[in-house]
């Protein structure tokens, strides 16, 4: 919205922009990223989606003022001022306590203690890439700060992380400075999380877990990467939780720790890995990053035939994945992920389907009504939302407004082949679990991993 | 003996990095509305369905020859790919001849 705006001034359209009251602070750390940190602002108090008509209409006569002056009186601020160290500057001298209140002061660490980021620590982890300590990756909306090479293995000292990750750290940065993956969104109210898959010989290397435990911390490797991310989103996207600004997720979650799949378990069962699934070869090691913005209940399924376990997966994943998938279909780019346990796997492939069959039948048996999904999109936000209008403008199959009928069912996923199917999980249970992601918001980004 | 002669002490580092912020200015203001365009630029979210229409007749009501672009126009700034709205966005104002643009609702 905001970015929206500033697209207008550049273009030399004067703006206001209405906005919330609780929104106020993320708004300033987006217009000071977007370089107009004077960007004009009408404020609405309070949360529009609990005002009634009368409050609505009382409100917005109380923004007519400030829409008339932002658009003819507002001040140009000036763009970033303040002095900032220089990349390798010493900012702070100390104790392990002394560095760890500093970094706390300042907004610079996500409560945990941090391993101090000296000069050769960050020099080890750099050894560990050919790219420069200047190089720029992209850049990380909202606060719009520069993604630099050096930046991330401080943020990797910082975690805990081993120098040898540097390489896996780059790539995670790599994709999340994709367009597509829209960092910019990153705090966003659903609070969704970003997750981190490791594949290939890497994973391995690293001593990735992909068993039993798999997304629990305890593994250095996988919970390290996990909160890597989180830091740099915090440092260099500037996304802070109060007393911070940028991250609005109203409840939100943790960091996850890394995933990585029983690539054994999938080749000896004639799948391709998860890898492959995004387009590389076994051998290669690389990264995908995407939103999770929920997680299914544990899906435990019993039986010695595919359909046996496709049945329940349906139910449980597609419960899970039920209500938030009105928004999935607002864009029709919903990503879903399916951790299947390696024995659930086995029975499934062993029955001789594909994951595409699995994906297939997930498709074509999970389904909501028209009336829930338009409701829940309603709920959210998107107060002009229906099915009907998203079929019009090709967003959606007609298949979605096949009748006027508001009982009528409608699948859940509505690209089936972007549902993601990974093997992990604990060996000698029957046990999966489903990750929602959170629409075209963190959408499933991949990158070779360079050494 | 202090913490300090106790324990090693750390020269660290800065976590942040450079600002990549552009360097951008406001556009110059419209000085009074009577006659002007605004064009409306809606995400789609938190009753822009209600709040345009009020702010349409509001200003009508104080600023005679005002017109108005209704967000339908440019449909939703939320989600859209946003290199395409970058480029787009600023031809479509034109096109239309916005003088001045309402932006809602949210961050």
């Amino acid at each position: 919205m905001l970015r929206a705006a500033a697209i207008a001034e550049r273009a030399g359209i004067p703006t206001v922009s209405i906005v919330t009251t609780p929104f106020l602070a993320q708004a300033g750390v987006v217009s000071q990223g977007l370089g107009l940190p004077a960007l004009p602002i009408a404020e609405y108090p309070g949360v529009p989606m609990t005002d009634g008509p009368d409050a609505v209409r009382a409100k917005v006569t109380g923004l007519l003022d400030q829409i008339v002056d932002g658009l003819s009186r507002a001040v140009d601020g000036g763009g970033v001022t303040a002095a900032e160290p220089e990349p390798r500057a010493i900012v702070h001298r100390g104790t392990l306590d002394e560095v760890h209140e500093h970094f706390q002061t300042n907004l610079w660490s996500d409560g945990l203690p941090i391993i101090p980021p000296t000069r050769e620590r960050v020099e080890r982890f750099l050894a560990h890439t050919t790219r420069k300590p200047s190089d720029v990756l992209g850049r990380l909306l909202p606060e719009n700060r520069e993604a630099t090479v050096w930046s991330i293995a401080v943020n990797g000292v910082m975690a805990g992380c081993r120098p040898e990750y540097m390489p896996v750290l780059v790539a995670v940065v790599e994709a999340i400075a994709e367009p597509a993956f829209r960092v910019e969104d990153a705090g966003s109210t659903p609070g969704w999380e970003s997750l981190v898959i490791v594949s290939g010989p890497i994973a391995r290397e690293l001593q990735l877990n992909h068993g039993q435990g798999v997304m629990r911390v305890g593994r250095q490797a996988n919970t390290t990467i996990g909160r890597f991310l989180r830091l740099y989103l915090r440092n260099i996207a500037g996304l802070r939780i109060p007393p911070g600004a940028g991250d609005k997720g109203s409840i939100g979650g943790s960091f996850h720790v890394a995933l990585a799949e029983d690539e054994e378990a999938a080749t000896a069962m004639g799948w391709p890995t998860f890898g492959m699934d995004q387009g590389f070869r076994r051998d290669e090691s690389v990264v995908t990053v995407q939103s999770v913005v929920s997680v299914s209940a544990p899906i435990y399924s019993a039986g010695t035939r595919a359909l046996d376990h496709a049945r329940i997966l349906a139910e449980v994943f597609g419960d899970a994945c039920a209500y938030w998938s009105s928004i999935g279909m607002k864009y029709n780019r919903w990503q879903p992920l399916l951790v299947l346990g390696p024995s659930i796997a086995g029975v499934i492939a062993g029955d001789g389907w594909s994951k595409d069959d699995l994906r297939r039948y997930l498709h074509e048996h999970v389904t909501i009504t028209a009336r829930r999904a338009e409701n829940y999109a309603l709920q959210v936000g998107a107060t002009s939302y229906t099915l009907e209008a998203h079929v019009k403008a090709g967003v959606l199959p007609t298949a979605y407004a096949a009748s006027a009928d508001p009982e009528r069912p409608v699948p859940v996923f509505v690209q089936p082949e972007k549902i993601g199917v990974l093997i992990a999980g604990d060996p000698g249970r029957n046990q999966s679990k489903g990750y929602v992601n959170n629409h075209i918001q963190g959408a499933r980004v991949s990158k070779p991993i360079a050494r | 003996m202090t913490n300090s002669e106790r324990e090693p002490v750390y020269d660290v580092v800065w976590p942040l990095s450079p600002s990549a912020a552009p360097a951008a200015s406001l556009a110059a203001r419209v000085t009074d509305l009577s006659g002007k365009t605004v064009g409306e630029l809606w995400d789609y979210l938190f009753k822009g369905e209600q709040i345009f229409p009020q702010i349409r007749s509001a200003l009508a009501a104080r600023y005679p020859g005002i017109r108005f672009v209704d967000y339908e126009t440019f449909g939703s700034t939320h989600g859209r790919d946003e290199k395409q709205l970058a480029e787009t966005l600023p031809a479509e104002l034109r096109k239309h001849g916005c003088d001045a643009v309402i932006s809602a609702v949210g961050a």
